[in-house]
């Protein structure tokens, strides 16, 4: 329980850290690129809007402490400001953006998890057979960027091959809706994403896992369980139940660089979520709606942290009883 | 030089063996960088009777009986010789006795008898028992594998009964390793390798992590239980003192070499093998008052190389010409079946004092430093 | 560190081979290039032939002129974001794992919060407020991509110093009365080796990773050729959907070749640090001639009779049965 406490208080004060890095940079850059953006407003956005915009950086009156507060209040309140392109609340934006990052990325990343340790322990298992060939191919898939790999699958799968529908979340015909075919339609779209976010996550988890295993095996236990004459699929079990912790104590440090790399792949495919919104958003330098995303990003990532971090505290009864591990 | 002894009981009569070790070699590595950790080693263990193994530490007992039940890791290779285990099969309903030759057995076949007729114990009950599940999952994944035909409440009736047999409350069973300590620990080990009633326990140095009193109050219930069940163990241990109250016959590695082999007593009150001296020398008297000890100057050889000779010769006191060139046999020496690996038993030698007597001497202090410091005087005898 | 206990599995040769191959190309790169990558003066569009080896782009650059040049760019600020993050590393790392208490606990949370918040956007929100003279400066953005990527390693390094605090040689040198920056730079330091080698290559996997990406967003100058820079041209030609692969697919491969030569030496440090990794295999021959598997499998102990064994073995017994 105290491991737990002590995570908790963790992501505090990260949550802290980055509303306070998030009201700090607009201050620390050189220029007041706040002022300059809220002088190009007019005629963008209405009056009422401006105002919105200003309150959310602290407001442009007092000295910094008073405009921090200023700012914390605003956040309470919920309003990030107003998005200057889309003219409307970062908010409302994020609302409708969120989810759908949520999902693709969700989905990726326990597939790539489930799929990376159950290949990790195959080859942990089987080390020195013909599979160890796999290895060095999977580094390549560890290293290609995210977005470059989804470019080429786009196009060779989806746009040469017809494989796959690419584009958009679900097809444009399909009206919203508990349909199936609004169902069929996001699950097919979805396919290419969440194979491009697996295959260059799914590495990382194979080999972290596979390393484990081999040191596991060399564990009394692993040899006992032999002894005690249990089929190999047991045996295996005892090995992979102790090699998954650090790759379980892992998941939540690595969920922030799949969020980081997958981020690119909603653009590369055209998705409806944060991260296509993201680079829009920085394109056309709506620092609001930047701002505003950078921090629902941060906030579902340690959200994420905290799940990762329960199941380790399922997994491990050591941590339940001991103190912080 | 026969002598009369008290005892005739034959190590030899293997009618009656468990387990059969014969000419029995393992290697780790291949090639020219193998180390030969276990040399043509012949043992056998009789029907419910205790074989203590003992020897220095790197003497090669863990190896020889992991490669025996063929549980030993890479890169040990098993380079020769025959296993043979031997089982009341139940399966057959005559109570025939079926006999498994291990080092050619397929896998099904070793899984089949694993547990079920060999059980081990390990000496770290921390590294042996899995950190994460609970104490009952031990019991229960031996008996679901082995006892298919049991229900959940007869495995867990069963876990209840074999940790009452080791002095544990069944509470224990919802307990994870860490939360026991040491003692209660190794007796879980002991009460998993009791679950199936297995023909032969092998047990690799059970007490050497835990404190004397639990030590001692764990042997004799090793005693009690074997007494109750009839099973046959395996017993390896650094210490003679603790195995001459355990067990029925003792076997003294060296190098990976068994030297000596004999009724637990005799090899203990009488021992005939200048190694079996000097390791009783360095270990603490049975009873009485405390001694000097004194250890066995110099160090074992090394094993990657081939041995010329004794491959205690470099340190025996005794040690004569063809020590140096010729490797003594292990051979009977006298009618209790004792075996030696020795040239001073050969008939043209007069054995030394201290490798000749027939009954122990009351201040073995004495007879010991003869042995070890008047090493020279003895042979000239 | 003997050079003996260096693994040389043919995956670590590969890797120094390609990682090797890409540092030559970084310092060379600019000189083979053939022409100015920034130059318009040759026909749009062109598919790849003999005098633009890789065609060229839809403004009329030579897009292998851009690949060589870019190389150094990319290659350079990986690495400065590399050492920078690492040099963090160590000094938070090692002075947590060290000091112990109340330092750790403050450092180890600096590492932990800085882990916990996602790199790549916080890299885009401080990018993104950089004036353009901050964007075009290499070193900048490495510094800011280095700030981003130091607390794992900081982690690691932690750890291991922690481990290493309470063995004899350092208990040994604290006996003696050294001073502690002593033991920290001349016991720890060097022990730390291999773990700071393997946080080294996995920092600058990351930095490329981050510049790479930074780049194709468009966040670094578009005027600094590097590999980012040139998917991001690719990309906002619609060079992937005209088919035009020799313009995306280069930068794309070359980028993933220096990370997958990184993973490869990784493998290297990984056996280093943990002997049970390392492989103990047999070679076909000896295979071959002994009967023994390939792969060893647990609970199975291979039997190999050579015959040699077998008749001394069965002299043995008959003197034993005298
Ligand atoms: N994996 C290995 N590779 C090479 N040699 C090994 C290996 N494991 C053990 N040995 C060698 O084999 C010999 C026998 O080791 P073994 O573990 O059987 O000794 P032991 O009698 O059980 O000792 P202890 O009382 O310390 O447990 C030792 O000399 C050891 O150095
Ligand atoms: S054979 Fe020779 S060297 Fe070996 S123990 Fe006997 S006397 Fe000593
Ligand atoms: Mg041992």
């Amino acid at each position: 329980m105290r491991m737990l406490l002590r995570r908790l208080s963790l992501y505090a004060v990260t949550a802290w850290v980055a509303i306070t890095v998030n009201f700090m940079l607009p201050h620390l850059m050189p220029g007041n690129p706040v002022q300059t953006m809220i002088g190009k407003l007019t005629g963008r956005v209405t009056p009422q809007q401006v105002h919105a915009i200003e309150l959310s950086f602290g407001g442009l009156k007092g000295n910094l402490v008073e405009q921090y507060f200023g700012y914390l209040h605003q956040l309470l309140l919920g309003n990030l400001g107003v998005s200057i392109t889309l003219a409307s609340p970062v908010s409302t934006i994020l609302r409708s953006a969120v989810p759908w990052t949520v999902g693709l990325i969700g989905i990726s990343t326990i597939l790539s998890f489930v799929l990376g340790t159950f290949c990790g322990t195959m080859l942990g298992w089987m080390r020195g057979s013909r599979l160890d060939s796999v290895i060095p191919i999977s580094t390549f898939f560890q290293a290609v960027p995210y977005f470059f790999l989804g470019t080429v699958l786009l196009l060779v799968f989806g746009l040469n091959l017809h494989w796959f529908p690419v584009l958009g979340a679900y097809s444009p015909s399909v009206t919203p809706g508990l349909s199936w075919t609004y169902i069929f339609s996001l699950i097919r779209y979805g396919e290419l994403p969440v194979i491009t976010i697996v295959l260059s996550s799914v590495a990382g988890w194979m080999l972290g896992m596979r390393n484990m295993m081999i040191t596991m095996i060399a564990e009394d236990f692993v040899l006992m369980a032999v002894a005690k004459g249990l089929p190999r699929r047991k045996v295996i079990m005892h090995a992979a139940r102790n090699a998954v912790l650090p790759s379980v104590a892992n998941l939540s440090l690595a969920i922030g660089l799949v969020v980081s790399g997958a981020l690119l792949v909603e653009l590369v495919f055209n998705y409806p979520g944060v991260g296509n919104l993201l680079l829009q958003a920085v394109l056309n330098e709506d620092y609001p709606l930047i701002q505003g995303i950078f921090l629902i990003i941060t906030m579902t990532v340690l959200v994420a942290n905290l799940l990762a971090d329960v199941l380790y505290f399922i997994l491990d009864p050591r941590t339940r009883t001991q103190a912080a591990v | 030089m026969i002598e009369e002894f008290a005892t005739l009981v034959d190590p030899n009569d293997v009618d009656d063996a468990v387990l059969e070790i014969e000419d029995f070699s393992v290697d780790y590595g291949w090639g020219d960088s193998a180390v030969h950790a276990v040399n043509n080693v012949t043992l056998s263990v009789r029907r419910s009777r205790v074989l203590g193994i003992a020897g220095e530490s790197g003497s090669g007992k863990s190896t020889l009986v992991y490669a025996v039940t063929r549980l030993l890791r890479a890169p040990g290779v098993i380079t020769g010789g025959t296993a043979r285990l031997s089982f009341d099969d139940s399966s057959s309903s005559t109570g025939q006795m079926t006999t498994l030759e291990l080092t050619t057995a397929s896998e099904r076949e070793l899984r089949k008898i694993r547990w079920s007729r060999v059980s081990i114990v390990l000496q770290s009950a921390l590294n042996a028992l899995n950190p994460v599940l609970r104490i009952g999952h031990e019991f229960d994944e031996v008996l679901k594998t082995h006892r298919p035909d049991m229900n959940k409440s007869e495995r867990r009736q069963r876990a209840a009964e074999l940790l009452a047999l080791v002095g544990l409350n069944e509470e224990r069973l919802a307990r994870f390793p860490h939360e026991l300590s040491g003692g209660q620990r190794q007796r879980v080990m002991i009460a998993v390798a009791l679950s199936l009633d297995p023909q032969l326990v092998i047990l690799d140095e059970p007490t050497t992590a835990l404190d004397v009193v639990t030590q001692r109050e764990i042997i004799n219930e090793l005693a009690q239980l074997r007494a109750q069940f009839g099973f046959a163990m395996i017993f390896i241990t650094h210490d003679l003192t603790l195995l001459v109250e355990l067990a029925d016959d003792i076997a003294v590695m060296y190098a990976g070499n068994v030297v000596e082999w004999a009724p637990a007593r005799d090899l203990y009150d009488t021992p005939r093998h200048p190694y079996t001296l000097g390791l009783l020398s360095s270990s603490p008297p049975l009873s009485g008052e405390r001694r000097e000890l004194v250890g066995i100057a110099g160090s074992p050889p090394d094993m990657s190389k081939p041995l010329l000779g004794c491959s205690f010769h470099a340190r025996c006191p005794y040690a004569l010409d063809r020590c140096s060139q010729e490797a003594p046999p292990l051979r009977v020496i006298d009618k209790t079946g004792r075996k030696v690996a020795c040239w001073l038993h050969d008939a043209d030698n007069v054995v030394p004092g201290p490798l000749r007597r027939t009954v122990r001497i009351s201040a073995p202090t004495q007879a010991v430093n003869d042995a070890v410091s008047g090493s020279n005087q003895a042979v000239v005898l | 560190m003997s050079a003996a206990r260096i693994p040389r599995s043919p995956k670590v040769l590969v890797g120094v081979g390609i990682v090797g191959f890409f540092v030559i190309l970084t310092v060379v790169g600019p000189w083979l290039a053939p022409y100015d990558p920034s130059s318009t003066n040759f026909l749009p569009n062109l598919t790849p032939s003999g005098s633009h080896w890789l065609g060229t782009t839809s403004l009329g650059q030579d897009i292998f002129s851009q690949l060589m040049v870019g190389a150094r760019a990319t290659m350079v600020v990986a690495l400065v974001a590399g050492l920078v993050a690492t040099a963090l590393s160590i000094i938070v790392g090692v002075a947590a794992g060290y000091l112990g208490g109340f330092p750790d606990e403050g450092l180890s949370l600096l590492s932990n919060v800085f882990l916990a918040i996602p790199g790549l956007p916080l890299l885009i929100v401080i990018d993104s407020y950089l004036p353009a003279s901050g964007r075009s400066n290499s070193f900048v953005i490495g510094l800011i991509i280095s700030l981003t990527g130091w607390a794992w390693g900081a982690r690691v390094l932690r750890a291991q110093t922690m481990s290493l605090r309470n063995r004899d040689f350092v208990e040994a040198a604290r006996i003696i009365g050294e001073s502690r920056f002593r033991i920290m730079m001349g016991e720890i330091a060097p022990n730390l080796l291999p773990v700071l080698a393997s946080s080294l290559l996995f920092t600058i996997l990351y930095s490329i990773g981050a510049y790479v990406t930074l780049a194709y967003v468009g966040l670094t100058s578009t005027a600094v050729w590097n590999w980012g820079t040139m998917l991001y041209w690719a990309q906002a030609n619609n060079a992937p959907l005209s088919n035009e692969w020799y313009w995306f697919v280069p930068p794309g491969v070359c980028i993933a070749l220096v990370g997958m030569g990184l993973a490869l030496m990784n493998f290297g440090i990984d056996e280093f640090i943990n002997p049970r990794l390392r492989a103990g295999g047999l070679s076909g021959r000896l295979r071959r001639t002994s009967g023994l598997p390939r792969r060893p499998r647990l609970g199975f102990t291979p039997v190999m009779h050579h015959p040699q064994a077998q008749t001394s073995g069965s002299v043995l017994t008959k003197m034993g049965a005298q």
